[in-house]
C-alpha cells in the first residue's frame, strides 16, 4: 500500500538525520579531545546521505517503473575528516609537543550548533510527512461509514 | 443501477494517485539533502482527465472503416506522469529540493484527499438511500 511505503520513506529520513544528529554531538562532545583511540587529535565526524529506490521486498521489484521514483534517504557513511588539526599555543598541557603547542580537533562549535539545528528541522520535516500520511490512511479508513 | 459507476471509479483512481504523490512527496522531503537528488513531481490529471472524456473531446475516434477502435484509454491502464521538477533551484550539493514548497504540496494533497474520501461516501450513502427506498 502507497501510504505506509510513505511512512517508511519518512522514517528512513528520521533515522538518516538521527545519525546526522549523534556525528554532530559526538564533534561538540569532542571539540577539545586530543587524545584518540587511532592516535592524536580527535578527527570531525560528517555522514553522507545518499539515496535508493524504496523497495524493501521482491514483491516491490516487481511492481514496476513509478515506484522507483520514491526513494528513500540512507546515512550512508559515517567519514572522519582530513581537516588539520588546529595548533594551539600551551606549553603546560599534558599533549604538547616539544615547542608547547597542542594538536586542538578543528571543530567550530557554533557550526556544529547550526548543523544541529538543520537536522532537527529536517528530521521535524519527516515527521509531519508521517503524521499527514497517517491521517490520510486514517481518512480512507472512514470510507463507508 | 449501476454500482461500480464512472464516479466511484474515478474517484477511486484520484484517491490512488494522491496516495502516490504523497509518496513522492515523502521522498523529496526525506532526500532534502541528500547530494544530487531532483525533486520529483507525480502528474496524473491529465491521465484522468483522459479516462473521465467529460465532453467527448480526448478520445480517439473512429471516422473511418479502416480505423480501430481504441477506446478512450479507461481507467485500467491510467498511468500517472514522474519527471523531474524543471523550476527546481539547485543549491551548492545539486540538490533541487525547496523543503517548505513540498511541505505546501502535502498539506494541498491531504485535503484534496479528505475531500475525495468525503465525496465517496457521500456517492455511497446516495446509492445506500436508492437501495433502502424501497421500504
Amino acid at each position: 500500500m502507497d501510504l505506509l511505503k510513505s511512512m517508511k520513506i519518512s522514517s528512513s529520513g528520521l533515522a538518516a538525520n538521527r545519525k546526522r544528529i549523534e556525528a554532530i554531538s559526538s564533534n561538540i562532545a569532542n571539540a577539545q579531545t586530543t587524545r584518540t583511540a587511532e592516535g592524536g587529535p580527535y578527527r570531525r565526524k560528517e555522514v553522507a546521505f545518499g539515496s535508493e529506490p524504496a523497495r524493501d521486498n521482491f514483491a516491490d521489484v516487481l511492481e514496476g517503473e513509478i515506484d522507483a521514483h520514491a526513494q528513500k534517504v540512507h546515512a550512508t557513511e559515517v567519514v572522519s575528516t582530513n581537516e588539520p588539526p588546529i595548533l594551539k599555543y600551551d606549553p603546560t598541557h599534558p599533549d604538547a609537543n616539544a615547542d608547547g603547542y597542542v594538536a586542538m580537533p578543528n571543530i567550530n562549535v557554533m557550526k556544529e550548533m547550526a548543523d544541529m539545528i538543520s537536522a532537527q528541522r529536517a528530521y521535524e520535516a519527516n515527521i509531519s510527512a508521517i503524521n499527514t500520511s497517517k491521517s490520510m490512511a486514517m481518512k480512507a479508513l472512514e470510507i463507508g461509514r | 443501477m449501476n454500482v461500480n459507476d464512472k464516479t466511484l471509479q474515478a474517484l477511486a483512481s484520484g484517491m490512488k494517485f494522491r496516495e502516490m504523490r504523497q509518496e513522492m512527496i515523502s521522498s523529496n522531503v526525506a532526500n532534502a539533502e541528500t547530494p544530487g537528488y531532483k525533486a520529483k513531481r507525480l502528474d496524473f490529471e491529465k491521465a484522468l482527465a483522459r479516462a473521465l472524456d467529460v465532453d467527448g473531446q480526448m478520445g480517439m475516434k473512429v471516422e473511418d472503416g479502416q480505423h480501430y477502435d481504441v477506446g478512450n484509454g479507461g481507467f485500467e491502464n491510467l498511468e500517472p506522469e514522474v519527471y523531474e521538477d524543471p523550476n527546481g533551484v539547485v543549491n551548492e550539493s545539486g540538490n533541487t529540493v525547496n523543503r517548505e514548497d513540498e511541505m505546501a504540496r502535502m498539506a494541498q494533497n491531504k485535503i484534496m484527499y479528505d475531500a475525495l474520501v468525503q465525496l465517496t461516501n457521500k456517492k455511497l450513502g446516495m446509492k445506500k438511500y436508492i437501495l433502502n427506498s424501497e421500504r
